[in-house]
C-alpha cells in the first residue's frame, strides 16, 4: 500500500502560556508500496509525530494522508489497516505471548473462531521466530524476543502498513544488529510497506530502501541511504549521517576561490552560488547604492558578462557566444560611473590585468564582504576521505592516534583552528604518521555556507 | 566497609524514635493482650494498670476464649461484622474503581472533581458519622426522610431505638462505603496514572472496545492496587466500630445500635472493657486475639489468591 503525505502539519498547542510547537511542518512524502522506509532525525524533529499521524493516533493539524487512493486523514486508527510497534513494545504484561498476539484478533466483529485465531497467532509467531515461547509472559522474554512478539502482534491483523517507533532503541548493541536484519527479513517476506522511526543513522542506513532525514519538523533530504550519505543536501544531513561523524572545519571564500588557513584549496565553482547572487535585485541595489546609475537590465548584462569572463571553466555554449559578450561589454562601458568602473578594474585584476588603485581594491573587498561574497564557509570531509599527502592543503596537528582493528584513527585538530578532526586511514599506512603535523588532501569534500546550505 | 558500618548506625539512630514508639504503643500492647487473654478472670489491681503480670488472675487457660465464643452477643458480633465486611468491601472497591476510571477519563475540571471526592478523607470519621446520623435522623428532621417523603414514601426510623435491623444496615453500608471512597479513589487514580499510555494506544489501534479495555487491560494492570485496597478494606471493615457508634450514638447499650443490633467485634471488645465483673478484660483480650486471627487468615487467603491474579 502506497502511503502519501500531503502538506501534513502538526502543531501542538502551547499550554499555560507557553508557545505552541510545530512538530511537523507541511510535510510532503510518498512512500511506494512494499518499501522499507526509515524516518531519521534527532529527537524532537517530528519523526515520531509523523508516524503517529500515519497510525491515526495523532490527528494532523493540517494536510492529508493517503493510503493508496483512499484519504485516511479522518479514518480512526483501527480502520486504517495498520500495525504499530511501540518503542517500549506495549506488550500486555499479564497476557502470554500467544494471548498478546491474539488480542487484536479478539476485537474483530463478527467474532473469529478460536481455532482460526490460534492458527494466525502460530503463523505470526513462526514468522518472527518466537513460536517456542507461546506460553511465556513478556517479562520472561529478552528485549529482542519481546520486540518480535510486538511485531507479531502488529502483523496479526494482516495490516497493509507496518509502523515501527524506534524499534531498536531498547536493545543492546548485539541484539540491535540481529533485530534489524530480522526486521528486514520480515519486511521482505511479507512485502508489507514498512515505515520506521529512528534517531540512529546506522540503523536507518543499514536496512532502509530509502531514508527521510528530518529536522525541526521539516524534511531535509530523501533518498537511498548511500546517496544521502554521498551527497548530503546540507550541513545538518552531512553531520547527522556517518559514524564517526563528518569532520567540519572553517574555510574561506575570497574572490570566488576557496581557501583554508589562507592557502588556496580550490579555484572554481563558487561563483553565483553564494549568498549574494550578483544577478539578483539585492545585488543590483547594493551596486546602485555604491553609485551605479544604470537600470537593472543594464546591470544584468554587465554582471553576466563579467561573471562568465571571470569563471575559469566557461560553459561551452558561453564560449561560443564570446562575441555577444563583447558587445554587451562595450555597451555597458558607456554607462559606467567611476566607482563601478573600479569594481570592474578589480575584476580585471582577478583575470590577470594589472590594477591601478590599491584603495579601490580595499573598498571592493568591503563591498564583497558586506554582500557575502567573501565569506567564511564550512568545509566538511568524511573521516575516510582523507589521504596523507605532503603537499595536501589540510594541515592537521595530531594529538592522538588510535588503533582500532583494521583502521587507524588520527585524532587532532586543523592547524590554527579549533575544529577537532578524526581521520580514518588504513592501518598499513600508519607508518606514514611520523610527525605531529601531517598534511592531508581530501578525496572528496563538501562546502557549506555557515547557514548549512550546500555550496559544493 | 567502614562506611557501611557507619551508615548502619545512622539508619538505626534515625529509626530509633519510631521504633521506640512502635514498641511501646504497638508491640507491647499486642503481647500484653495476648498474655492477658490466657489469664483467667483477670482483674485490674489498684494502681497496677493494665500491665498483665502485676494484676490478679485465677489461673492460666482458655477460659476467656471459652466465655467469649459461647457468648451469644459475641457470636452475633462476628456475624454482623462478617455481613458488613462481605457487603461493604466489594461494594466500596467496585464503586471507587469505577469512579477512579471515570475521573481519570475526565479532561476538564479533573482537579476540581478530584478535590470534591477527596474531601471526605480530610474530614473526621466521627464527624462524618454524626452527619450521617443526622441525615438519616428521625421522621421529620432527617434529610433522607425528607427525600423519601418528597417521592411519596413513608418516613422510616433509620438509626433510633425503634429502627429495623435491615434499615440501619443500609445506613452503615452507605456510610462505610462513602467514608472509604476518597482514599481508595486516590490509590486507584495514582495506579491508573502509572499505567503506560501506550497500552491504551495499542488497544486503540486494535479497535478494542471500552468495556474490553477496562476488563482486559485496566483492571489486570491495576491489580496491585486492587490487592492493596482489598486487604486494607477487609482489615478496616473487620475493625469497623467508629462508624457504627458515631451513627447510633455511644453508650453501654448502644455499642451497635438499638439492642446491639449491629454490634461489631471491636464494639464487643469495647463493651467488655466498659462493663464490670470478673474477667471482662480476659474476655476483651480473647476477643481481640480472635479478631487478629480472623484478619490474619483472611489476609493470608488473599495473598494466596493474589499470587495468581496480581500482575506486578
Amino acid at each position: 500500500m502506497e502511503v502519501k503525505l500531503e502538506n501534513l502539519s502538526k502543531v501542538f498547542p502551547g499550554t499555560k502560556g507557553r508557545p505552541s510547537t510545530t512538530a511537523v511542518d507541511r510535510m510532503n512524502l510518498t512512500i511506494p508500496d512494499g518499501q522499507l522506509v526509515g524516518l531519521l532525525g534527532p529527537s524532537g524533529c517530528g519523526k515520531s509525530t509523523t508516524l503517529y499521524m500515519i497510525s491515526g493516533l495523532h490527528k494532523p493539524t493540517d494536510g492529508k494522508i493517503f493510503f493508496g487512493d483512499q484519504d485516511v486523514t479522518n479514518v480512526p486508527p483501527e480502520k486504517r489497516g495498520i500495525g504499530l510497534v511501540f518503542q517500549n513494545y506495549a506488550l500486555y504484561p499479564h497476557l502470554t505471548v500467544k494471548q498478546n498476539i491474539m488480542f487484536p484478533l479478539e476485537n474483530i466483529r463478527p467474532k473469529m473462531p478460536k481455532e482460526e485465531m490460534v492458527a494466525i497467532a502460530n503463523e505470526m509467531a513462526k514468522l518472527v521466530d518466537i513460536d517456542r515461547y507461546m506460553d511465556r509472559k513478556p517479562k520472561e522474554l529478552s528485549g529482542g524476543q519481546q520486540q518480535r512478539v510486538a511485531i507479531a502482534r502488529a502483523l496479526a491483523k494482516k495490516p497493509q502498513v507496518l509502523l515501527l517507533d524506534e524499534p531498536l532503541s531498547n536493545l543492546d548493541a548485539r541484539l540491535r544488529l540481529q533485530t534489524r536484519e530480522e526486521i528486514k527479513r520480515i519486511q521482505r517476506e511479507t512485502g508489507i510497506t514498512t515505515i520506521f522511526v529512528t534517531h540512529d543513522q546506522e540503523e536507518a542506513m543499514s536496512i532502509s530502501d530509502f531514508i527521510v532525514v528530518m529536522k525541526f519538523g521539516e524534511i531535509q533530504q530523501i533518498g537511498k541511504p548511500q546517496d544521502v550519505y554521498d551527497e548530503p543536501a546540507n550541513l545538518f544531513v552531512a553531520k547527522f549521517l556517518g559514524s564517526p561523524a563528518i569532520n567540519v572545519f572553517d574555510g574561506e571564500i575570497k574572490n570566488n576561490r576557496l581557501y583554508i588557513n589562507d592557502k588556496l584549496m580550490s579555484t572554481s565553482g563558487y561563483i553565483g552560488k553564494g549568498e549574494l547572487d550578483l544577478g539578483s535585485e539585492d545585488a543590483f541595489s547594493a551596486f546602485a547604492a555604491a553609485g551605479y546609475k544604470g537600470t537593472y537590465n543594464d546591470y544584468l548584462k554587465l554582471v553576466y558578462h563579467h561573471e562568465v569572463k571571470n569563471d575559469e571553466e566557461l560553459p561551452e555554449e558561453n564560449k561560443k557566444n564570446e562575441h555577444v559578450e563583447e558587445v554587451i561589454y562595450e555597451k555597458g562601458e558607456e554607462i559606467f560611473d567611476r566607482e563601478f568602473q573600479n569594481i570592474i578594474l578589480e575584476r580585471m585584476e582577478e583575470l590577470g590585468t594589472k590594477l591601478q588603485k590599491l584603495e579601490v581594491v580595499e573598498a571592493l573587498e568591503k563591498v564583497r564582504e558586506d554582500h557575502g561574497l567573501n565569506r567564511i564557509v564550512k568545509i566538511a570531509v568524511r573521516p575516510e576521505s582523507f589521504e596523507i599527502n605532503p603537499k595536501g592543503k589540510i594541515p592537521v596537528d595530531v594529538s592522538n592516534i588510535e588503533h582500532i582493528g583494521r583502521d587507524v584513527s588520527v585524532v587532532g585538530h586543523i592547524s590554527e583552528q579549533e575544529s577537532k578532526v578524526r581521520i580514518l586511514i588504513p592501518s598499513e599506512l600508519s607508518n606514514q604518521l611520523t610527525s605531529d603535523k601531517i598534511y592531508f588532501s581530501p578525496k572528496k569534500y563538501y562546502v557549506f555556507e555557515t547557514s548549512g546550505k550546500r555550496l559544493k | 566497609m567502614d562506611d557501611t558500618k557507619r551508615d548502619g548506625w545512622k539508619a538505626l539512630i534515625a529509626l530509633l524514635p519510631a521504633a521506640i514508639m512502635l514498641i511501646i504503643f504497638t508491640f507491647f500492647p499486642i503481647i500484653n493482650t495476648f498474655t492477658m487473654s490466657f489469664m483467667e478472670d483477670f482483674q485490674l489491681a489498684k494502681g497496677a494498670g493494665l500491665l498483665a503480670i502485676n494484676n490478679g488472675f485465677s489461673g492460666i487457660g482458655f477460659k476467656g476464649y471459652q466465655q467469649v465464643l459461647t457468648d451469644p452477643i459475641f457470636q452475633s458480633a462476628i456475624v454482623n461484622t462478617l455481613i458488613l465486611v462481605l457487603v461493604s468491601v466489594p461494594l466500596t472497591i467496585v464503586i471507587s474503581l469505577l469512579m477512579a476510571v471515570a475521573l481519570n477519563g475526565i479532561k476538564k475540571l479533573q482537579g476540581l472533581y478530584q478535590t470534591i471526592f477527596f474531601l471526605p478523607y480530610v474530614t473526621n470519621t466521627i464527624a462524618l458519622g454524626m452527619v450521617f446520623g443526622a441525615m438519616f435522623g428521625s421522621a421529620d428532621s432527617g434529610v433522607i426522610n425528607q427525600i423519601v417523603k418528597l417521592f411519596g414514601g413513608t418516613p422510616k426510623d433509620w438509626t433510633t431505638m425503634n429502627a429495623l435491623k435491615w434499615d440501619s444496615f443500609w445506613v452503615i453500608i452507605v456510610y462505610t462505603v462513602w467514608n472509604g471512597l476518597a482514599f481508595k479513589i486516590l490509590v486507584f487514580m495514582s495506579g491508573l496514572q502509572s499505567i503506560d499510555k501506550q497500552y491504551y494506544d495499542a488497544a486503540k489501534i486494535d479497535g478494542t472496545s471500552k468495556a474490553r479495555i477496562l476488563w482486559k487491560i485496566t483492571i489486570p494492570l491495576l491489580s496491585p492496587q486492587i490487592l492493596y485496597i482489598t486487604i486494607t478494606s477487609f482489615i478496616g471493615a473487620f475493625k469497623s466500630y467508629t462508624g457504627v457508634i458515631s451513627i447510633f450514638g455511644k453508650g453501654e447499650t448502644y455499642f451497635g445500635g438499638a439492642g446491639n443490633d449491629w454490634i461489631t467485634i471491636v464494639g464487643y471488645i469495647f463493651r467488655q472493657m466498659g462493663s464490670s465483673g470478673k474477667g471482662v478484660y480476659t474476655k476483651a483480650a480473647a476477643a481481640a486475639v480472635i479478631l487478629l486471627i480472623i484478619i490474619l487468615i483472611v489476609t493470608a487467603l488473599q495473598s494466596v489468591v493474589a499470587k495468581k491474579r496480581v500482575h506486578y
